[in-house]
């Protein structure tokens, strides 16, 4: 046996290798606080980080509707995820009206938009094989029509639940409460993904769609599933967005979308499909959020978020090009 | 006068030796042929001579002196030309444009395309006359793409062109207008390196041929001096094959019939296959590399959905045209290329193992882990797969134990019919045995039948109860009893006898 | 595309029929009486030209996207590209100084070139799927955008309105504004578009760029450079969005750093129906032209269907889905029946 494959069955090894992405995403978020105390005072403090996970909760929930559209390979990718929740959300707040029992309708009524909006996606992407990302982009697009039309004239009324404000907006202690969503949903979206039927011929898509198909999978509705189950879950978002704010507008949404891809990709999942932890996205989406944090903090605004995020987007891609190369 | 002389060419595939000692020379006007069997080496030492694989040691002399390839490109320029098996055509693009394409003149700013025009014009009218020159490439049928390919590869005017197959898709008159042509260019002082699984055209085109066995050739014949004698080329092809006797007796036909295929057709890959697996019985399919055997085991699998067929499996008719049919029938697949087909890389061993279990009805949304992970323990210890864990990533175990993953998918299924479609290819010795030590295994004793597709004769000689010859799509040849041996399959294979 | 057949006269016509080429401009005939139809004034010159002004910068930004569609790419990146040259150009011009505009267009036409490398380094070189890598740029220059222009606004210099309408043009001549009325600027920098490509379509790089997107393995085989190519369709893509963007600039005097988004679906759409296949190699970016005029048309009728404006968004996303999906079908229907027939034969 020679070295490299004696360094493949060693454990220490193998477990570095198997999160190095992990460790990467890790060290950049330590890299950005130590840039962030040296260039701005005051970066670098246990509550500036709870804050960081707070505003960074949204951008790792819609990270977890992308990957789960990523895993099944492809080039799977949701970009109508914010829309859907901005439409849940304006459609939901005059119902709940600021009451509890009004909330299980608001529930219903985001399950239907959720549904609706997945299976139209997972079809056309699936079934009529049309490129992921045009398909949700288009959708996006009559979202965002739909919005419009919605609140033209009329402005959004209603309030959140107070429920969803507690889950979304509240903090117990220094706690801020969304962060045992995330601490909930954590193991639960690994169950999902890695202990159900679904989950693993998932992968098994993403990885090698062939194989998959010749094992008696069947490979389109298993895909037509991930779409589904994003759809469904960005409209949930969008309940805990509205907790969040406090109110709807017309574009709460949308600018969660061009993060919640770059936190992926961050966070180390395979753009090829085939893997996905989750624990990887929220450290990708802590990232993203102190480097926005950051560049406001030296005055660069929204120019500096959105050019920063394109060239880390960029870079990243460069450097996991050997596991994304099309051909 | 000697073009190309190529002397101790060796050259190894990740551990897999393909040539051991190649040696080859073509003469100026003449047309020289390459035989041998399957994994013989002579279309490795066509493409190290073309530039497209470089050579490990060995030496190549062109035109009296050194050369030595990077890629194809460089080849050309030399006027080395090679017509490729899998075609170089660029479908969207029409006949003359692909003829000259990556040579185009220019007159000034712009692409001379009269002078394009012009020069396809000429070489088609000599190759295919009557085809429009004008027609895009996906309009062609497979024969005409390859006069196109062949055309493409004389446009650039070479001294050496090499023919890898090149009559595969072609009908009759195509072949005989193409030899014309052949022959025409030899006389022009075009060496001319020809390749065909089909004997009688080597013997009737050559003027000498090389055979290769093993890596290395064994034999020259110059048709003038020598004769053409077909029997004494096949035994050059065959080598001294002792007529092994095989311990095992093979059964005789007869047993209840398990599947049942009538007339099935798959575009040009399969045509009008019919065959019927008695139980308990290993079934072979030989013949030359690339003539259906992978196809009808993948349409067995019912991996084309445009398929239209019933098969008759235990009496059940069954449409051949989803996976999910075959395998809910006991049909299943060990698929022979085992990275594209067969496993998830990046994956454990135990997801790789259970995947199947995934695409069944009725089971439980949550996947019963204990019980599973029992199950992958067995399939690894009975298979004797050797791995650290069942965690391991598939991507870091060797390629004969990857191989027992691809056949351990199926172990907890109950198992009708097994399809293996060269499981022994790129797997080492021990792990043969243990392959195919578990297969006859399961047939003794569970009573399943099998239908074997292996490159390598022997293996076909050594297990199977009858062996199927597939010639271009279609069965021509049943062997059975003592026919059953590797000098018989290969001389079938090759349409000798 | 009209080889001249030997077949006898109905069969020529039905092969005619048959062709997609023939369905496209079925429906462009369709669309423009319907539009004829509805608006009263159609054929008069005023609105000729001001349909002209409506449509160009979709037709001209679907020739660029067709142009790296057919070399077996995708880009998305195409409208905040498209804002990015807006803003450079009203960054770089001083109402006060003329000569500010020269620098301003060499300055755009320099960055018009970057994007077009920095995209085609990701497609070509890098080989990353042409999808996600212009997604990433695309927020690079939106980025860029915002910084040069946070809000709209901007300054412009005069003579940059020849771009739009020449009478518009301070000190213009009244023959200039004769040649104006029927041959608008938008129509120059079409005919401008229309004659690049019909330069570089006869060029071996035209003809390499559908070698490569037909089948990138055989290009390559047969010696072409295929990172090269797709490298220099993204450049191509980059000066019709330079085009495109003289206009904007011409027709607004200002720069908008978010104004050129929609634009890019719509001309993937509009390239998609007429007739550019997503999988690259087949169509002819004429006829993207042919799809763009289909997609402005559309938006036309929608116009005259008296739809209130909120739910302009929404029809057009409907339509952009609806256009994709029903060319995808057709695509893949056909080439079913194609490969039904091959089997027979």
């Amino acid at each position: 046996m020679n070295v490299a494959a004696r360094m493949r069955t060693n454990p220490a090894f193998r477990f570095v290798d198997q999160y190095k992405k992990l460790f990467i995403a890790f060290l950049l978020i330590i890299f950005l606080f130590l840039l962030g105390e040296v260039t701005v005072s005051n970066f670098l403090s246990f509550a500036q980080l709870l804050l960081t996970v707070k505003l960074a909760s949204f951008i790792a929930l819609f990270g977890l509707c992308q990957m789960i559209v990523m895993a099944g390979g492809g080039g799977g990718l949701d970009m109508s995820v914010g829309y859907t929740a901005t439409m849940t959300a304006v459609l939901t707040a005059s119902m709940m009206d600021g009451r509890n029992e009004n909330l299980w309708i608001a529930m219903l009524v985001a399950l239907v938009i959720g549904l609706a909006v997945g299976v139209a996606n997972g079809l056309l992407t699936a079934y009529v094989k049309l490129p992921p990302l045009v398909v949700t982009m288009s959708m996006s697009l009559i979202l965002q029509g739909g919005i419009n039309v919605y609140t033209a004239g009329a402005n959004i009324t209603g309030k959140p639940s107070p429920i969803l404000q507690i889950m979304a907006a509240k903090s117990i202690g220094i706690f801020p409460n969304i962060l045992f969503i995330l601490l909930i949903l954590t193991p639960v979206v690994m169950i999902l993904l890695y202990r159900t039927k679904w989950g693993l011929a998932l992968f098994g898509t993403g990885t090698n769609e062939t194989a998959a198909y010749l094992s008696g999978v069947n490979v389109k509705r298993v895909r037509c599933i991930s779409f589904v189950i994003s759809g469904i879950l960005s409209s949930f978002i969008g309940l805990l967005l509205i907790g969040n704010m406090g109110i709807a507008f017309k574009d709460m949404g949308s600018n969660y979308v061009m993060p919640s891809i770059a936190a992926v990709v961050v966070g180390g999942v395979s753009m090829n499909g085939g893997d996905g932890n989750y624990i990887g996205v929220i450290l990708g989406a802590i990232f993203l959020q102190t480097l926005t944090n950051l560049l406001v903090a030296m005055g660069w605004g929204d120019a500096g978020k959105w050019l920063g995020f394109g060239i880390v987007l960029f870079i990243l891609l460069i450097v996991y090009v050997n596991d994304i190369r099309s051909r | 006068m000697k073009v190309l002389e190529a002397t101790g060419i060796k050259k190894c595939f990740g551990g897999v030796v393909a040539l051991s000692d190649g040696n080859f020379s073509c003469q100026e006007g003449r047309i020289t042929g390459l035989l041998g069997a399957n994994g013989s080496g002579k279309s490795t030492i066509s493409k190290i001579i073309a530039g497209v694989y470089s050579a490990d040691a060995g030496e190549i002399r062109y035109k009296d002196r050194l050369v030595r390839y990077r890629n194809p490109n460089e080849a050309r320029k030399d006027g080395i030309a090679m017509v490729y098996q899998n075609l170089s055509l660029v479908p969207d693009l029409t006949v003359w444009q692909n003829i000259v394409l990556g040579a185009e003149e220019k007159k000034r700013l712009f692409l001379d395309n009269k002078a394009a025009k012009n020069l396809s014009k000429e070489i088609i009218d000599q190759l295919l006359p009557g085809l429009d020159i004008g027609k895009m490439v996906y309009e062609l049928n497979p024969g005409e793409m390859q006069i196109v390919e062949i055309a493409k590869a004389i446009s650039a005017e070479p001294k050496l062109l090499i023919l890898d197959e090149p009559t595969s898709a072609l009908e009759k008159a195509q072949v005989k207008s193409l030899f014309r042509f052949v022959r025409s260019l030899a006389e022009r002082g075009v060496a001319i390196n020809f390749t065909s699984h089909r004997l009688w055209e080597v013997m009737e085109i050559c003027d000498d041929i090389i055979i290769f066995r093993n890596g290395e050739n064994v034999g020259s014949l110059d048709f003038e001096r020598d004769g053409r004698d077909p029997e004494r080329i096949v035994s050059y092809i065959t080598g001294d094959v002792q007529k092994v006797k095989v311990s095992r007796e093979r059964r005789k036909n007869g047993g209840k019939s398990v599947l049942e295929v009538k007339g099935l057709n798959y575009g040009k890959f399969l045509r009008d296959v019919s065959l019927d697996l008695k139980k308990g019985e290993i079934l072979g399919i030989g013949g030359l590399a690339g003539q259906g055997q992978h196809e009808l085991l993948l349409a067995l699998a019912g991996n084309y959905p445009s398929v239209d067929c019933v098969a008759t499996i235990d009496g059940e008719k069954v449409r051949l045209n989803r996976p999910a049919n075959s395998i809910r029938h006991s049909v299943l697949l060990v698929p022979g290329d085992r990275e594209l087909e067969g496993l998830f890389l990046k994956q454990s061993v135990y997801t790789n193992v259970i995947f199947p279990k995934l695409g069944l009805k009725h089971q439980p949304l949550f996947t019963p882990r204990a019980k599973y992970r029992k199950e992958c323990e067995r399939a690894v210890d009975v298979l004797s797969i050797k791995t650290s864990s069942l965690d391991m990533p598939v991507r870091t175990l060797s390629g004969g134990n990857q191989q027992k993953v691809v056949v351990g998918k199926w172990f907890s299924f109950s198992t009708n019919v097994l399809l293996l479609a060269d499981p022994a290819k790129g797997v080492d010795i021990g792990a043969k045995r243990d392959l195919y030590g578990y297969i006859v295994n399961q047939v003794r004793e569970k009573g399943i039948s099998v239908i074997l597709y292996a490159s390598d004769t022997e293996e076909l000689a050594e297990y199977c109860d009858r062996v199927l010859i597939m010639y271009e799509g279609q069965i021509v040849a049943s062997l059975e009893g003592d026919d059953i041996n590797e000098d018989t399959i290969i001389a079938t294979s090759m349409r000798v006898r | 595309m009209n080889k001249a057949r030997t077949a006898s006269g109905s069969s020529t016509l039905r092969k005619l029929i048959s062709k997609p080429e023939f369905s496209i401009l079925l429906i462009l005939v369709v669309m423009f009486t319907i539009t004829a139809v509805l608006q009263a004034n159609f054929f008069e010159k005023r609105s000729i030209v001001r349909n002209i002004n409506a449509f160009a910068p979709l037709i001209l930004l679907t020739m660029g996207q067709a142009v790296v569609i057919i070399a077996g790419g995708l880009d998305l990146s195409a409208g905040s590209a498209l804002s990015l040259v807006v803003c450079v150009l009203t960054f770089v011009m001083r109402k006060a100084s003329p000569e500010t505009g020269a620098w301003a267009i060499l300055a755009a036409l320099v960055v018009a070139v970057l994007i077009g490398v920095i995209n085609g380094i990701g497609i070509g070189y890098l080989r990353i799927p042409p999808v996600i890598i212009t997604f990433a740029t695309s927020y690079m220059w939106l980025g860029a955008a915002l910084f040069l222009r946070p809000t709209p606004g901007g300054e412009s210099v005069d003579w940059f309105k020849a771009f739009y309408d020449f009478s518009a043009l301070p000190g213009a001549s009244d023959s200039l504004k004769a040649f104006g009325s029927w041959m608008p600027p938008a129509l120059i920098l079409l005919l401008l578009g229309c004659l690049m490509w019909f330069v570089m379509k006869r060029t071996r790089m035209g003809r390499y760029i559908y070698a490569v997107g037909s089948n990138g393995n055989s290009a390559y085989e047969s010696g072409i450079n295929t990172a090269k190519i797709q490298m220099q369709a993204c450049v191509i893509n980059s000066l019709f969005i330079f085009l495109a963007a003289l206009f904007f600039v011409g027709q607004t005097m200002s720069g908008d750093a978010r104004m050129g988004d929609p634009l890019t679906l719509k001309a993937i759409a509009a390239a998609v129906v007429g007739g550019i296949a997503l999988t690259g190699g087949r169509g002819s970016v004429y006829f993207a032209i042919v799809g763009a005029l289909i997609m402005s048309f559309v938006n036309k009728i929608i116009f005259f269907a008296n739809i209130p404006y909120a739910y302009q968004t929404l029809v057009s996303g409907v339509i952009i889905i609806v256009a994709i999906a029903g060319s995808q079908t057709y695509t893949l229907y056909r080439r079913r029946a194609m490969a039904r027939e091959s089997t027979l034969a």
